[in-house]
This record gives C-alpha cells, sequence and structure tokens, in this order.
C-alpha cells in the first residue's frame, strides 16, 4: 500500500509539473492578442461545419488573424456564457458566441455591456425580417441573423396517398383540416400522424407563431397567456390531436428521431433542420415531400413559421472588431458562402440574396425530386416576426404542466389563467 | 416453506441484477450499432464497433482528453485523501473544545449546492489569474484545487478513525514518533482499507466531475471526457453510435480502478458503517 501510494504521489507531482508548464505557455499568448479570434458553438455537423468554411474563405484574405473554434453543446455554452457574464470577469471568454434565438433576449437584456453593437458590420435589411426582433435591443443591432428555424410539414407521400390525399391536398391546410386527414390516415394505415414529447411544447411555439403570437406581449417582458386566442387555439388543437388518437408520444430526441425513421408515424411538422435526420433512413429515399405548415385559424394566421434557429453574437473585448469583421466579410455579405453552406451542409441561412442562388434551387430526390431549399428560402420571407422576449423556457415549464392539467380535464380559460398568474408571480 | 422463501429471494434479486445491468449491457450493444439501428431500440450486438471507434478517434481528439482527465482524477484522489484524512485523523485524535463546531459547520457546507459557489468560485479564480495565470481559468490545475477535498471526504475519515485503536497512537508517542510520523507510519498503514474506499469515491466523482470542469476549462485541449461526450450530443442529429463507443470508454477507468480495490472498498464501507 505504501509503495503504491509513493507511486502515486510521484505521479502527481510529476503529472502537475507538466500540467502546469503547458498552461503557462497557453495563457501567456492568448491574452491580448487582438488577432485571435476565439468562437464558440455547437453541432459539429452545421454550425461547427459552416464556421469552418468561413474560417477558410477568410483567413484566405486575412493570414494575419488566427481564427479557433472551439465545440462545447449548446447548454454547456448557456452555462459557461452565464457564469462567466455574471461573475464580471471576461477571462476565458470567447470573442463570438452563438446564442439560440429564444435565449437571445435574456443575454442581451441582463449583460447589456457585454455584447459589441454590429449595426455597422453589415446591413440588417439584408437578413429576414423575423430574424431582426430577437438579435436587437432598442433598434441597435447585437446579433448577425445565421440559421433558419423555418418550419415545414415533413409527410409520407406513401400513406398520405394509401389515406387518398397528395401533396396538393396538404397547401394552405390549417391545423384542423390537418387532424382530419391524419384521422384518414390512422384509419387507411393505422400509422399515427404526428409524434410527441409531452416535456417539449415546440409545436405550440410553432403554431402561435404562424399567427404572429408568443408567451409574452410585445415588450418582451409581460407574460400574455389568458386571453391570447392563438395560445388558445393552439393548445385546444394539441387536444384535439391526442383526442383524435393520432399522436404516438416520445420521451425524449432520440424515441422522436426513432419514430419516424422506423416509419411508425405520417408527417413531423418542424424546423428544416430536421432534415439530415430525416434522410439519415435512406431506405425511405422517395417517400417524403415537405408540405407548408398548417396555420391556426385566428386572422392574419400564414402558413410560415419558425422553430429555433440561432445568430452569432460579438462580446466586447480585444479582439471585438476583428471578430465583426469576420463575421461581416462572410455570414453578413457572403452570397457565393451561403450556395456552400447549402450544398455542403444543407445549411439554409437568412440572408436573403442567397435565396436567388443556383444551389437554392436544386432538386432532392431523397425528397421524391422537390426544391425543398427553395421552398423553404420562400417560407422563411413570410415568417412574422415577433419579439420572443426574456423568459420563454420559464413560461414553457408553466405550461408544460398547465397541459397536463388542460389534458386531463380542467377548462381552458382556468388553464390559461392559472398559468398567467404563475408566470407573473414567478416573473416579477 | 424455506425453499421456497429462497426461491423468491433468488427471484427478487435476478430481476433487480436484470434491472440494473440492462443500461449497462444497452450501452455496449449500442456501441456496436449504428445510429439509426440504436434509435430504433436494437438490443442484438451488430458489426458497427470498428467503424464507430474509428470515427469516434475521427472526430474527437478522445487520447488527450483521456489523459486531461487522468491527471485531473488522480491529482484531485492524491490530494484529498491526504488532506481529508489528516483532517478526519486530526478531528478524531486531538482534543479541542472548538473542535465539534467547527467540524458541525464543515458539515453544514455540504448543504449547499454546487452551483450557488460557482460563480464566486468563477471570479476568484479570474482574479488569480491576472496574478499567477498558472493556476488560474482555463488550466486543469484550476479543475483541480476547488475539489481537492469535500466535508463529505472528512467525515467519512473521521468516522473511520472512531475505530483506529487510539493505544496505537500512545504506543507510537512513547517508542519517540513525532506527531507526523505517528500518522504516516502507524494510521496510514492500519487505514488502507478506508483508503481504498476513499480513493475509489473520490476517483469517480472526480472522473466524472462535469460542471466545474465545464465552466472553468476553455480550450479544447484542456477538455475532459465528459465535456467532450457532453458535445457529441450536442449535435442537431447526433450519431448515437459514436456516442455509447465514448462513454464505453469513458467508463473503463473508473470500472477498472473499481474491480482493482473492490475486496477493500467493501472491507471499507463495512469499517465506517461498524
Amino acid at each position: 500500500m505504501k509503495k503504491v501510494l509513493m507511486l502515486c504521489l510521484s505521479a502527481v507531482l510529476f503529472l502537475s509539473a507538466c500540467s502546469s508548464s503547458d498552461s503557462d505557455s497557453s495563457t501567456s499568448d492568448a491574452g491580448a492578442d487582438s488577432n485571435k479570434v476565439t468562437i464558440w458553438a455547437w453541432d459539429p455537423n452545421f454550425n461547427i461545419a459552416a464556421l469552418n468554411m468561413a474560417k477558410e474563405i477568410y483567413e484566405k484574405e486575412n493570414p494575419d488573424v488566427e481564427i479557433e473554434i472551439i465545440e462545447n453543446a449548446q447548454a454547456d455554452i448557456v452555462q459557461k456564457l452565464n457564469t462567466g457574464l455574471s461573475s464580471g470577469t471576461s477571462k476565458g471568454l470567447p470573442s463570438i458566441v452563438l446564442i439560440e434565438d429564444y435565449r437571445a433576449q435574456s443575454f442581451l437584456q441582463a449583460y447589456p455591456d457585454a455584447f459589441y453593437e454590429m449595426s455597422g458590420a453589415f446591413n440588417k435589411d439584408d437578413f429576414a425580417e423575423y430574424k431582426i426582433a430577437p438579435t436587437s435591443v432598442d433598434g441597435k443591432q447585437y446579433g448577425l441573423p445565421f440559421d433558419s428555424g423555418v418550419t415545414g410539414l415533413y409527410v409520407r407521400t406513401d400513406y398520405l396517398k394509401e389515406a387518398g390525399y397528395t401533396l396538393d391536398d396538404l397547401q394552405g391546410l390549417d391545423w384542423q383540416q390537418y387532424i382530419e386527414i391524419g384521422k384518414k390516415v390512422k384509419e387507411a394505415t393505422g400509422k399515427d400522424m404526428i409524434t410527441l414529447d409531452p416535456n417539449d411544447l415546440g409545436l405550440i411555439r410553432l403554431m402561435i407563431q404562424t399567427a404572429g403570437s408568443w408567451y409574452l406581449e410585445e415588450d418582451g417582458v409581460t407574460p400574455s397567456l389568458a386571453g391570447n386566442e392563438a395560445l388558445k387555439e393552439a393548445f385546444e388543437i394539441y387536444k384535439g390531436m391526442m383526442d383524435a388518437n393520432i399522436v404516438k408520444p416520445n420521451s425524449d430526441w432520440s424515441q422522436f428521431v426513432a419514430n419516424f425513421n422506423n416509419g411508425d408515424i405520417a408527417s413531423v411538422p418542424t424546423g428544416n433542420w430536421i432534415t439530415p435526420s430525416v434522410k439519415a433512413e435512406a431506405s425511405q429515399s422517395g417517400k417524403w415531400a415537405v408540405a407548408p405548415i398548417p396555420k391556426l385559424s385566428v386572422e392574419g394566421a400564414v402558413n410560415a413559421s419558425n422553430l429555433g434557429g440561432s445568430s452569432w453574437y460579438v462580446l466586447n473585448g480585444d479582439s471585438a472588431e476583428q471578430a465583426a469583421d469576420f463575421l461581416g466579410k462572410t455570414f453578413g455579405s457572403n452570397k457565393e458562402f451561403y450556395q456552400q453552406l447549402v450544398t455542403e451542409i444543407g445549411a439554409i441561412g437568412t440572408y436573403k440574396p442567397a435565396a436567388g442562388g443556383e444551389a437554392y434551387g436544386k432538386e432532392d430526390e431523397f425528397f421524391g425530386g422537390q426544391k425543398i431549399i427553395s421552398d423553404f428560402a420562400g417560407w422563411t420571407e413570410e415568417i412574422t416576426g415577433l419579439n420572443y422576449g426574456m423568459h420563454t423556457y420559464a413560461i414553457e415549464d408553466i405550461l408544460i404542466v398547465e397541459m397536463q392539467n388542460y389534458l386531463n380535464g380542467k377548462s381552458i380559460d382556468d388553464v390559461l389563467s392559472d398559468a398567467q398568474a404563475q408566470a407573473e408571480a414567478q416573473l416579477k | 416453506m424455506v425453499k421456497l422463501k429462497r426461491i423468491a429471494v433468488y427471484v427478487f434479486l435476478t430481476a433487480a441484477a436484470l434491472v440494473s445491468v440492462f443500461p449497462i449491457v444497452w450501452m455496449v450493444v449500442s456501441a456496436t450499432n449504428q445510429s439509426v439501428e440504436v434509435t430504433k431500440g436494437r438490443l442484438i450486438p451488430g458489426a458497427y464497433a470498428a467503424e464507430n471507434f474509428s470515427n469516434l478517434i475521427q472526430t474527437i481528439d478522445l487520447v488527450p482528453a483521456l489523459i486531461n482527465s487522468m491527471k485531473v482524477s488522480i491529482s484531485t484522489t492524491v490530494l484529498s485523501l491526504l488532506i481529508a484524512s489528516l483532517a478526519g485523523y486530526g478531528f478524531e485524535i486531538y482534543k479541542s473544545r472548538a473542535k465539534n463546531i467547527v467540524f458541525n459547520i464543515l458539515l453544514l457546507s455540504m448543504m449547499i449546492p454546487f452551483a450557488s459557489l460557482m460563480v464566486p468560485l468563477y471570479r476568484m479564480f479570474g482574479s488569480i489569474s491576472q496574478t499567477i495565470p498558472a493556476i488560474g481559468i482555463d488550466t486543469l490545475t484550476s479543475a483541480v484545487l476547488p475539489t481537492v477535498t469535500t466535508a463529505f471526504l472528512i467525515f467519512f475519515f473521521r468516522q473511520s478513525t472512531k475505530m483506529f485503536p487510539k493505544e496505537l497512537v500512545e504506543a507510537g508517542r512513547i517508542d519517540g514518533l513525532s506527531e507526523i510520523g505517528v500518522f504516516f507510519r502507524i494510521y496510514v498503514p492500519t487505514m488502507k482499507t478506508t483508503y481504498a474506499a476513499a480513493a475509489i469515491i473520490t476517483f469517480m466523482a472526480s472522473w466524472n466531475n462535469y460542471l466545474w470542469p465545464l465552466v472553468v476549462l476553455q480550450s479544447p485541449e484542456k477538455m475532459t471526457i465528459p465535456l467532450l461526450i457532453s458535445n457529441l450530443g450536442s449535435s442537431y442529429s447526433p450519431d448515437y453510435g459514436i456516442i455509447m463507443m465514448a462513454i464505453v470508454i469513458a467508463t473503463f477507468p473508473t470500472a477498472l480502478v473499481f474491480f482493482l480495490m473492490q475486496k477493500y472498498f467493501v472491507a471499507g464501507m463495512m469499517g465506517s458503517v461498524k
């Protein structure tokens, strides 16, 4: 035992000696170097891949700038950014960070001095209008909009055909009609129409945005639940789906993906970022198509919505100007770059001039030759712009519980007014 | 009747064993399958182990992360054993009026969740970085320091020391050993089962530690294994085969440490309960 202890002890001394020596070298050069731009983002196949392409383009023209891309999970970035910013130490924070649009306002408003204003680095009118509200504060543009969370209704055309429908029948649907189709599909094929996770109300968010409504008032802080017509209808539709028995429940992401990879469901209404997961099951090639997302029946609703999506932010610091320049010259204005993004990684941006490019008009055999990219780009421009405000996920936690009460028989008006009261108490 | 009872017990134990073993089996089996098969819930070993492994090696820097995790876990384990056992020994052997108060305060600190200490800790390390960058933010040392000892470990050693015969200490003193000598020459060798149990607990906790290393380690080359695994799952379309392969590899060292020290571990845990 003694020998083992001695061995461990000497090992530690040795290891700590070498670990401190290598940390010396790296901390000294990371410090005040304004030519080094570090970036935090998630998803190696999507955001990181896009960054690597941008880096290649930018470094060719600016050989003296070093761009370091660091991959972290999204939840990890939120955690690290919150800790770093609230402790007031800029040490260790990156120059550029990717933030999901739903969370952006809470960062921008909680740490107003931490972010670099990007108004000068790119022209915001070049981007889809719906991305501007979440990425700016008081008319000042902080975020550079990146990927589109534009939604579509992914459908199995073979199942629909068995039930007597074609893709043409799915244009301009509202959610009530969607349920009716779902019932027919279930009758004809025995397959459920949709898969839902009771702990994720993404579908509700997607529905209310078709009507230009959100959990919060336009000021971004006042909860708008009781008396919110769009939200009320969305809840009723959700329950309608459950009652019609066309829902296959899932409890997490892997089950969600499995349900359509297995061919157990006939449609997936969600963001375009699901495309790679759908295409992962190569044996289903030719059996899928994408229709416009159904809308709510409240006035002014459109067949276009958004789910997720994120934007780039620059943090104040030595390399902020360099970082803004990098973003502006790649994601902010390079049309060719966006063509490359589509062909190589299937990322649909929100940069409007890019939509006319060649890559956007390409047919996709997996989707029966449909030009899905150009369809998505078209729907992106129709999305109603919203200020997602500060507390999207906090309110959603309340709604998840209330949704269960509603499904168990509580009346819709009570459900929403209770949720309103809880939200007001919690967010004071 | 007795036989029946025994059968019932074994049926129950078998069921319990199956339930606890299943996740591990599933993990190992999934590591040999393609992502699509994993999500479909396939439970038969597949032929993709080698492919998953080579994809894993290509996507992340596995070996440097393993080395980082090793450095952090071994340093944490050795330092915490040393500090916590000295403290536990001191609390039990030496007489002082204040010791119970101090000990109670120490125990109270177990109730503070780490998440609430994180921001002040980060701030501290931020300012340390200004003067001594070698132990500041983004160094492996900074991942080790806040965890080098825990109130629980001190408590664990104090409880175990209760059954350590005090006469041995006195005998040592009479024979001319210094206080430090008594500790290292008599206490440490006698308590090796306790040390083994504590080593396993600390090593596992440190190997799996996530929140603090996540916050304090920034550069990719300094990341530990749990951080890399978290990154693997960050994608919109994660590859579950690769993730499972990574988890299998990450689990291996803790399993190894546990099996090597298992017999001491059980003895040590029993000792602390007595």
